[in-house]
């Protein structure tokens, strides 16, 4: 048994059930901030701490905090969230999603076999070097196509904000 | 078990220290402001109003806590307690001097030396800003809420050239410990130049200061604080010991990020041109480099007090502005320019 990780885990479980619960909107988000944080600290456990800084720095620290930006443009303290989790499309959508994540981490999991016999981990593993070398030599190419995806979008949100071309 | 208790040790005491500092800043910040608006400030509560951040305390600690009404409880209790928590945490990997000796057994100075140092910062620093939206959000008043909206979007758009700043840094020394950062800065550069991150990296200085005042919601970036636009912001619905944490967490902030600047690019604990360290023992050279480290720091303290009553406050689509059409790009060419740079002469 390792306390650590169920601590951690079942903290990131809860937490998670907590926001697609919540009543409010903002407490919602704090659920899901409480998630990045508890999967931060599982990732520091598995020794990888550049992973867990940025799973703080850019989950916690950027993406979540535009999210409660739009939360607090749209929306007022106690208007409650009734309305919109009452619609059947939201949630018939959100099953799907859902269902297809579920779907690509059991593809995922296919791999399992390799994690059942224990190998010692490669020295300097999780630093920031190592990190570098998969991103930019192994997997370059991996990388930059994601980076094409990023451009797509921020010319889409582009086009979408202007009124006149 | 020595390691344990050097550890225990270290954080007992940078703790106590860094709310020494943070206390004295708050008198410094009204005799400051006295000194630049040419009246007398506080002077009633010992020598020259020494006592004045005591009685302060004092008074917040006895203060009636009064929850509003419509306020959602947990949520404003929360706020307080999660910005000054990020503050105090964030110091452990800030260095405040070279190292002493004792009994044979090297002890640097500075909580922890992670190779991972300043994204740690990073991380942390960014937290803080939940303890203002939580403060904003649940204190269910309109102010409160717009201070807190200003606050996540100011945090946001002043993180991305702190950020890019830090990485022109870590071009230049290829790690991301402050420590080795902090080595690596002793001796000349050109020969006549203190080998300093700031003649390194003058842009990077201007960009990293800017957005660590921004993110420090100082003056003239107090927007989510505004007093004469939105009472007071995120903390209007607050008070006695609740309000007493987001103003101290404040000035924790600043010791940090002062930290930071002197140890990113004020040569840390190095005297420019002498190095102390050859002529003195391991136990007076660390004494004199944490000093030295905490002089250069005290400067720093000053100049954001100093800018707070000298500037007036920006508007707030100036704010957005500065962030996303100044700073930005102006840090993206910086590291274009130091990339450059560092692939012609190495």
């Amino acid at each position: 048994m390792d306390l650590y990780f169920w601590v951690f885990a079942s903290m990131s479980v809860l937490a998670g059930l907590f926001t697609i619960a919540a009543k409010d909107a903002l407490p919602s988000a704090m659920g899901l901030l409480t998630v990045f944080i508890a999967l931060a600290a599982l990732y520091l456990h598995l020794h990888a701490p550049l992973i867990a800084i940025f799973q703080v720095a850019i989950y916690a620290g950027a993406i979540l905090i535009l999210v409660v930006f739009v939360i607090m443009l749209l929306m007022a303290p106690g208007e409650r969230l009734a309305a919109i989790q009452a619609n059947v499309s939201y949630r018939g959508f959100g099953a799907l999603l859902g269902l297809c994540l579920i779907g690509l981490v059991v593809v995922g999991i296919k791999g399992v076999s390799d994690i059942v016999s224990m190998k010692a981990l490669p020295e300097g593993f999780g630093a920031p070097s190592m990190f570098g070398d998969l991103f930019f030599r192994d997997f370059l190419l991996h990388f930059e196509v994601v980076s094409v995806l990023l451009l797509v979008a921020l010319i889409g949100g582009i086009y979408l904000c202007k009124k006149k071309l | 078990m020595d390691d344990w208790l050097i550890a225990i040790i270290k954080v007992v005491c940078i703790w106590v220290w860094v709310l020494l500092i943070a206390v004295v800043m708050t008198w410094v910040e009204r005799r400051g402001a006295a000194l630049i608006q040419d009246r007398p400030g506080p002077n009633r509560a010992g020598p020259w109003g020494l006592f004045q951040p005591l009685a302060d305390g004092i008074k917040l600690f006895t203060k009636e806590e009064i929850i509003p009404t419509k306020a959602q409880k947990f949520l404003y209790i929360m706020g307080p307690l999660l910005f000054s928590l990020p503050a105090f945490s964030a110091y452990a990997v800030v260095p405040f001097g070279d190292k002493i000796i004792l009994g044979g057994k090297e002890i640097i100075l500075q909580v922890s030396d992670v190779n991972i140092g300043f994204l740690y910062i990073l991380a942390i620093g960014s937290m803080g800003v939940y303890g203002v939206i939580l403060g904003g959000w649940g204190s269910t008043n309109k102010y409160s809420v717009l201070g807190g909206l200003r606050s996540t979007a100011q945090m946001v758009s002043y993180e991305v050239p702190l950020g890019l700043a830090l990485l022109a840094i870590v071009f230049v020394y290829g790690t991301f410990s402050l420590r080795d950062i902090s080595l690596a800065q002793q001796g000349t550069f050109l020969g006549f130049l203190p080998n300093w991150g700031i003649f390194k990296q003058p842009l990077g200085f201007i960009l990293f200061i800017v957005a660590a005042y921004a993110e420090a919601n100082r003056v003239p970036f107090d927007l989510p604080e505004a007093e004469s636009e939105i009472v007071s912001g995120y903390h209007t619905e607050y008070g006695s010991m609740r309000l007493g944490l987001y103003l101290f967490g404040e000035y924790v902030n600043l010791v940090t990020i002062s930290g930071i600047i002197v140890a990113l690019y004020f040569g840390s604990w190095h005297m420019p041109y002498i190095d102390l360290g050859a002529y003195l023992g391991p136990i007076s050279w660390g004494v004199v480099s944490f000093c030295i480290f905490f002089l250069k720091v005290s400067f720093f303290l000053w100049l954001f007090v100093w800018v707070r009553w000298t500037l007036p406050r920006f508007r707030y689509d100036q704010i957005m502005g500065l962030g996303w059409r100044g700073l930005i790009p102006l840090a993206l060419f910086n590291i274009f320019i130091t990339a450059l740079f560092i692939q012609l002469t190495v």
